[in-house]
């Protein structure tokens, strides 16, 4: 319950009516926020480090980094969810290269605009859908390099050395797999 | 890299983390720290987002919610308890200094009363000073016409002018003397020794006999123990040329023009 409006919090309620009541120390609310977006952040976790445990303590980390930082939330300048993947993505690369976290994290993740829809699972369930189609459809070898580059977090160096190819062969890779993941990007 | 940073692969590349060596700092020198350049960054990020949610969905253990809405709980908690035990701190730190603010009022009331007290004693001294100051002040000016008195009786012996004139009794009798000091500007000493006492009513009166016209009453005078007696500066006509004195027996107070017998005469030679 919103301890100063004395409602319950709507499970359709946005992302920002929902950091509003966390500001204000809504517990509830805080548990709809987590049901919304706590599986992808843990997946993602899960995806990079592998072992369940240090999937949950990125999760708890995150989560504890929202509700500290909810009054901070400017839901003008970017989307939350876009927060929590990208937040998902390099606290994980941070654990598996043994690197403090960043310090340049922005407390939302500034879009150009357009808003990143994901507040509701069907909407998760459809972009993610379509994120995955537009990676398994890149060529072997640019997808290889896209994953090694974004779920293992490895330099263009890193990724040649990893799989015995040029360097310059992984960089025209790499471009390639992100101009083709534009069809995804730009929608 | 060897062009300016302006495709969109650029941003993301960098904001995978992909760049490394020689690359990344020349990407990074490039960067100018512009309105363009942090909404090119904030693009690729938000496009490198939707990359994470091609990772396999897995749901997380059901403690982990349970974790992190109790640790939210016992924040908010925590908070809400700081703040209320502010007031009873700010209470228990009123209840503690509360003796030590009365014992101050009572030294202030204490000292209040002191100086009252002391106040008035003060203003008492002050009336008694004031009383003294007036007496001084009296004295002050009886010594003054004293003095004064002195100095105008030293003149009248020291000044060049004044005559003496030696006064003997007009018969054989224990010697009466007197001894005059007349200056017709400064005044006129008289000094006597060996006179008897007179009787109640009765008194000595001193005459400046002048060259002309009758004779001047110069002040009446008794005589103490030892027969002694004086005048000192008589009110007298100023500038008076003196041809005798003489001191006479009157009636008390004086009279006008000498009645009674001669005691003292002496001439101005």
């Amino acid at each position: 319950m919103d301890p100063i409006s004395g409602h319950e919090p709507d499970r359709r309620d946005s992302d920002e009516g929902l950091i509003r009541r966390i500001a204000n120390g809504d517990e509830v609310a805080l548990g709809v926020l987590y049901d919304r977006y706590g599986g992808l952040v843990y997946s993602v976790a899960k995806r990079i480090l592998g072992d369940s445990g240090s999937a949950e303590e990125v999760l708890q980390d995150i989560f504890h980094q929202l509700w500290r930082n909810a009054s901070r939330f400017d839901s003008v300048r970017g989307s939350l969810s876009g927060w929590l993947l990208v937040m998902a993505r390099n606290r994980s690369i941070d654990r598996v290269r043994r690197q403090t976290p960043s310090v340049d994290e922005e407390v939302v993740v500034t879009l150009d605009g357009r808003a990143l829809d994901l507040e509701s699972a069907a909407a998760q369930n459809e972009m993610a859908e379509r994120v995955r189609a537009a990676l398994g459809a890149l060529p072997e070898a640019q997808r290889q390099a896209m994953e090694l580059a974004y779920f293992e977090g490895l330099t263009q160096s890193e990724i040649a050395k990893r799989t015995g190819h040029p360097l310059g062969t992984i960089k025209t890779r790499l471009r390639a797999a992100l101009a083709s993941l534009k069809t995804v990007f730009g929608a | 890299m060897d062009r300016h940073p302006q495709f969109e692969e650029d941003f993301e590349l960098y904001e995978m983390g992909v760049l490394d060596g020689s690359e990344k700092t020349e990407f990074e020198a490039q960067l100018a720290d512009s309105a363009e350049r942090r909404a090119q960054r904030a693009a690729a990020r938000s496009r490198l987002a939707l990359l994470a949610l091609a990772a396999p969905p897995v749901a997380p253990p059901p403690e982990v919610r349970e974790r992190i809405l109790e640790s939210f709980k016992a924040r908010n908690a925590q908070r809400l308890e700081g703040e209320q035990s502010l007031r009873p701190r700010r209470r228990s730190w009123l209840a503690a200094w509360a003796p030590v603010w009365a014992a101050i009022c009572l030294i202030l009331v204490v000292a209040a009363a002191w100086l009252a007290i002391d106040n008035r004693k003060l203003s008492s001294s002050l009336a008694e000073l004031e009383l003294t100051r007036a007496q001084l002040e009296a004295s002050s000016r009886e010594l003054r016409v004293a003095t004064a008195r002195a100095q105008a009786a030293l003149n009248v012996l020291t000044a060049p002018e004044t005559i003496q004139v030696d006064l003997s009794p007009t018969a054989a009798r224990p010697v009466p003397h007197g001894k005059a000091f007349y200056n017709p500007t400064g005044g006129l000493l008289f000094y006597t020794t060996n006179l008897h006492s007179l009787p109640a009513g009765q008194t000595y009166e001193l005459w400046l006999i002048p060259a002309q016209g009758s004779p001047v009453g110069a002040g009446v005078f008794n005589t103490d123990s030892r027969g002694n007696g004086q005048v000192i500066l008589p009110s007298l006509p100023q500038g008076l040329t003196a041809k005798a004195f003489a001191v006479t027996i009157e009636p008390a107070g004086g009279v006008p023009a000498p009645t009674g017998p001669k005691v003292l005469i002496g001439l101005v030679s």
